[in-house]
């Protein structure tokens, strides 16, 4: 279980989350909602630690983590994929890897860690001693993703991994997630500018607007609309 | 071969590896936080008069340069903690390690002038003495250098060894790519950060010894010049570049060398800096650095 309690993240002057609270129960996907600027990002940096939380808690499983250094996370199983396509560009695809497994939970050998990714995604073996930075946009998201959920996380979050992608590509990209999701058992937060997409393969949502939940709920409910609040004007 | 350009050359080629070390070291913290370790001149210096002064009580050479190293380590740990990471956490202008590391150095350097005296000490014979020689082809050639060499190059492969495959080492490599990557990813960049410091030191401090093996004598300015040396050595090569540190590092051993045997002992270490210039001038990514790789 991972849950936010009164959740504030400022940047100097800037609010970019005010007393944002969440529960997050394993086996679903949690949906994060919002515009350009809402505080998707600044949400998930606040659960991995790289974000100036000024007031509020991060539990995990009860546990409030908000005093443990980004590592020390990393190491109760958050896994982070942040906006971006944050890869180390100049190692290889295999160092990529390599490296996220080597300082993940390591429940399996990396010989067969490796194996379950490249059958996955064959072509990250083709390109498995390519640098990760020439890879092309869909291929470094296969990637991304790989590289958190070959660290065996409890808790991923996956930054708009939509962003910049051929419909094809997302729906390969979100089949991938989905399934992973449902095998893995593990609690899943995505967020995203493209609402319906994520909004149908989640369990619940939550719409931020300049830093405020405005909206939350099952995700049906929120792709459906509900007492006359549409999904659509919550973002205006 | 003409006996003395030979013997300048090896000279040359032998406190180039040294120096290499010295650039090598001056590398690891840039990796990790893109700051220098300008303190690492006083860690040479210290290093070597106190495997001097262990030495003289009596213990084993290897244990007093060993007993030297740990606490050249430790002094390391505390540059980083005590003068690098306030500096960089400070706001405004982020340049202020370049004073706290070089003014702790110089902090030191008072220190060891006090209770040590200014006074240059002898250095003792570890394997050779100076007049120790071999001939191969006519040639002599000083076997103290040889030993030196054989260290350095020895602990320059050692290093490339363990950054290149060892976890840690890609680790290394992955905080001087990404550092806030590396965290998420679970890397204990904090820790990565203090350990490079150390081995940084510890680099320095092995060089420092070695330096005073060739030259015999050790006194409390002996390091400022080493590590600007290994500075000079670092940038030719390209800063953050192994190859280059190598490189850079024999270009000066043994130009410096030559001007000094054939032009003038005095200009020996200026030429160093002539050559940095010129090298900013013409290649100011260095023989190996590669400009900036540009995202994608
Ligand atoms: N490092 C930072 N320094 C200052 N302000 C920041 C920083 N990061 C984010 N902000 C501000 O915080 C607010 C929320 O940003 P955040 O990145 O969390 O939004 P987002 O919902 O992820 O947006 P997007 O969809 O564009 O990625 C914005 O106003 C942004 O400008
Ligand atoms: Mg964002």
């Amino acid at each position: 279980m991972l849950e936010l309690r009164d959740l504030s993240v400022h940047y100097g002057a800037v609010r970019a989350l005010e007393g944002v609270s969440l529960q997050a129960a394993p086996g679903g996907i949690t949906a994060i909602l919002g515009a350009n600027g809402a505080g998707k990002s600044s949400l998930m940096r606040a659960i991995s630690g790289i974000a100036p939380v000024v007031a509020g808690q991060v539990l995990l499983d009860g546990q409030d983590i908000i005093a443990l250094p980004p590592p020390a996370r990393a190491r109760l199983g958050v896994a982070h994929a942040m906006e971006g396509r944050r890869l180390f560009r100049q190692l290889t695809v295999e160092d990529n890897l390599r490296l996220a497994w080597s300082f993940g939970a390591r429940r399996e050998k990396l010989a067969a860690s490796l194996a379950e990714v490249y059958a996955r995604f064959p072509i990250l073996e083709t390109k498995a001693r390519t640098a990760a930075g020439l890879l092309s946009g869909g291929q470094q998201q296969m990637l991304i993703l790989s590289c958190t959920t070959i660290r065996n996380p409890r808790f991923l979050l996956l930054d708009e991994p939509s962003l910049g992608l051929a419909p094809i590509i997302v729906q390969q990209i979100y089949g991938f997630i989905t399934d992973y999701a449902a095998k893995s058992g593990i609690v899943v937060i995505i967020a995203e500018q493209m609402a319906a997409l994520a909004l149908k393969v989640s369990r619940q949502g939550m719409v931020l607007r300049r830093g405020r939940v405005v909206l939350a709920g099952a995700g049906e409910e929120l792709l459906r609309g509900r007492d006359g609040t549409t999904l659509a004007a919550s973002y205006l | 071969m003409d006996d003395f350009f030979f013997s300048l050359l090896l000279a040359g080629i032998s406190v180039g590896a040294v120096y290499a070390l010295i650039a090598l070291g001056l590398n690891l913290t840039f990796w990790t936080t893109k700051t220098l370790n300008f303190g690492q001149g006083s860690l040479m210096m210290l290093c070597a008069m106190l495997t001097v002064i262990i030495f003289s009580q009596g213990l084993a050479i290897t244990l007093a340069v060993v007993g030297s190293l740990v606490v050249v380590a430790a002094l390391g740990m505390f540059i980083e903690r005590w003068t690098v990471r306030p500096a960089l956490k400070s706001s405004g202008g982020s340049m202020g390690w370049v004073v706290s590391t070089l003014g702790f150095g110089i902090f030191l350097q008072g220190m060891a002038a006090k209770y040590f005296g200014s006074q240059a000490v002898a250095f003792p014979d570890v394997v050779f003495t100076a007049q120790d020689f071999v001939t191969v082809f006519g040639q002599y050639i000083s076997l103290q250098y040889l030993v030196v060499l054989a260290v350095a190059v020895a602990l320059i492969l050692a290093f490339e060894l363990f950054i290149r495959r060892t976890v840690w080492g890609q680790a290394v490599h992955a905080v001087s790519l990404d550092p806030e990557l590396a965290l998420v990813q679970g890397i204990p960049v904090r820790r990565l950060i203090l350990g490079s410091f150390m081995l940084s030191s510890v680099l320095a401090g092995v060089a420092g010894v070695l330096i005073a093996q060739i030259g015999g004598t050790v006194d409390p300015a002996f390091g400022f010049d080493l590590v600007l040396l290994g500075f000079v050595a670092a940038v030719l090569g390209g800063m953050g570049s192994s190859l280059g540190a190598l490189a850079g590092g024999l270009l000066v051993g043994v130009i410096s060398k030559l001007v000094g045997g054939y032009v003038s002992t005095a200009a020996e270490h200026g030429i160093a800096f002539a050559l940095l210039m010129l090298a900013l001038a013409v290649r100011p990514q260095g023989l190996f650095g590669r400009p900036e790789v540009s995202k994608a």
